[in-house]
């Protein structure tokens, strides 16, 4: 495997370690599903008016994260209603407009479940920065993240700006998402996110040692399973969710040997 | 309360007292939600080393109250004013800790808080919570999560605490140990309290000084005299305020006077 294609993967897992744990503590899997959905759109709109998808992707996220804020002030309906609605009218807005726009299926195939022939070398410059950016604002933000996941009232009452830090969390998503697309698919996104930070949660006793085990399992993981995908000509997404449930059954199963969980 | 000192602020409420005697000044302040009033020019003033306890029926007001006293809303109208040099501790209803969160105590006083080792240690015995410092925090009883709530509250080292119903989800003996805790932190500090309770039984065998909100400030002053106050009787009912009266047990002396002048309270506050 090329130098620039290692380098990508590793940015993306470390930034899946603490992202993915406000995912698992915050409930936001769904979320991230419905900003995965839309990423689709956004590649139509970066074909439509000529920027890159990455910068089509983040533009829709923040669109998407913004009009959730703004329909769930209106408490009318569950967030889970609202997701469903924002996610799925993305996707179909997307495949249609891609369809239109005259774009393959295969093309679409490779959105959906991801493509290690999408990661080019100008991709990586990409993802890299993307990443490192993520994970710049994260640890800035961490203390009051972390008070703000633990008690909103409390987080609040000492000065953190709720809505300021939850809008940079669905936004810092909405950059991982539209870095990472590409390479695990829009249908398995959230589940590079999530089962890294549930693998670590099963031995971490701090958000810290979470955060970190998350960014290490989630590296492992694609470093063995990226060789696979290429070795056996299989969607890079899908052998990336097999071997990180691997990891967490694995670890699982040690725990509940040496241990009662 | 305002009431009492009526001749200092009640007439220059506008006045810009720049650097007032209280902690915390709140004039005139009405919110309304949804067409409905929450608060009904409510006023109120926290000095140093009071201790008031907020009380009131569900939905009488009393969260919105916190929440404007702590600056987390911009009222509709009226002011709220905090003394420069304010630090205000405060201490939730209820944290709700997902098990997914790991998280031991230490973690959680020290997070987005700075505050050394020494001082964390001796507020720990303080407290009463040093023997839970490495204990995950979703494993705590209700009333060592309330202790470890107050000691992150008293760790910015403040000078005034407020506490929304502290003790609501504790037995009756956690309860009382939380407020005798509350107590000693309150004399030993010299800090001021407000406190929100529903403990109604606890609160009024204290001596302190009571506030009923009920949209507006309907009677205010040491327990007795608002146990006897007719306002109170009609929202809380009479068998509440027969019991109220019942609990002093040092005799109170001001039987002909008006639950709005009370001199005592006016010395406490004066004193200062």
């Amino acid at each position: 495997m090329s130098a620039h294609i290692i380098l990508t993967t590793l940015a993306l897992a470390v930034v899946a370690g603490p992202l993915g744990c406000f995912v698992v503590w915050r409930r936001m899997a769904y979320f991230g599903d419905g900003l995965a959905h839309s990423a689709l759109l956004g590649v139509a709109l970066g074909l439509v008016i000529g920027v890159s998808n990455q910068i089509g992707m983040i533009a829709i996220a923040i669109i998407f994260a913004l009009s959730l804020i703004w329909l769930r002030a209106k408490r009318v309906l569950a967030t889970d209603t609202l997701l469903g609605i924002l996610a799925h009218a993305a996707l179909s807005l997307g495949v249609v407009a891609m369809t239109l726009l005259g774009a393959g299926d295969v093309e679409v195939h490779d959105y959906l479940l991801g493509s290690l022939d999408a990661v080019t070398q100008d991709m990586a410059v990409w993802v890299i920065a993307g990443s490192g950016l993520s994970l710049g604002l994260l640890m800035r933000l961490w203390p009051g993240l972390i008070l703000m996941t633990t008690s909103e009232d409390l987080a609040h009452a000492e000065g953190v700006h709720i809505v300021r830090y939850e809008f940079a969390l669905m936004v810092l998503m909405g950059i991982v998402v539209a870095a990472s697309i590409q390479l695990v698919g829009i249908l398995l996104i959230t589940s590079l996110l999530i089962i890294p930070a549930s693998t670590a949660r099963l031995f971490a006793r701090s958000p810290e040692a979470m955060a970190i085990g998350g960014s290490a399992i989630a590296s492992a993981c694609m470093l063995i399973g990226l060789p696979l995908a290429q070795n056996f000509q299989l969607a890079t997404g899908p052998v990336i969710v097999c071997v990180s449930v691997a990891s967490f059954m694995l670890v699982l199963v040690a725990r509940l040997a040496t241990r009662k969980v | 309360m305002r009431h009492k000192d009526g001749s200092q602020t009640g007439c220059f409420m506008s006045a810009k007292i720049s650097d007032s005697d209280y902690l915390v000044t709140v004039s005139d302040l009405t919110v309304v939600k949804q067409g409905q009033t929450i608060l009904d020019a409510v006023s109120l003033d926290i000095a140093k080393h009071d201790f008031i306890t907020l009380i009131g029926p569900n939905g009488a007001g009393k969260t919105v109250l916190l929440r404007h006293l702590l600056k987390l809303e911009t009222p509709h109208a009226g002011t709220v004013r905090h003394q420069s040099g304010l630090k205000i501790g405060y201490v939730p209803q209820r944290v709700a800790i997902d098990p997914s969160l790991p998280m031991t105590v230490k973690r959680f006083l020290t997070v987005n808080n700075q505050i050394t080792s020494t001082d964390l240690a001796n507020l720990a015995t303080e407290t009463n919570i040093s023997h839970l410092l490495q204990s995950p925090l979703a494993d705590l009883s209700g009333g060592e999560l309330q202790r470890v709530l107050l000691t992150r509250a008293l760790a910015g080292k403040p000078n005034l605490l407020i506490l929304d119903e502290p003790a609501q989800n504790l037995d009756v003996n956690g309860q009382l140990q939380f407020y005798s805790m509350i107590d000693e932190i309150y004399e030993n500090r010299k800090l001021s309290v407000l406190m929100v309770s529903h403990d109604l039984h606890l609160v009024m065998s204290s001596t302190r000084k009571v506030v009923c909100l009920f949209h507006h400030i309907c009677c205010s002053g040491a327990p007795e005299s608002v146990a006897r106050d007719p306002e109170f009787i009609s929202i809380f009912g009479d068998d509440m305020a027969k019991l109220m009266a019942v609990y002093p047990h040092s005799h109170a002396h001001d039987h002909d006077h008006n639950h709005d002048h009370h001199h005592d309270h006016s010395h406490t506050e004066e004193n200062q």
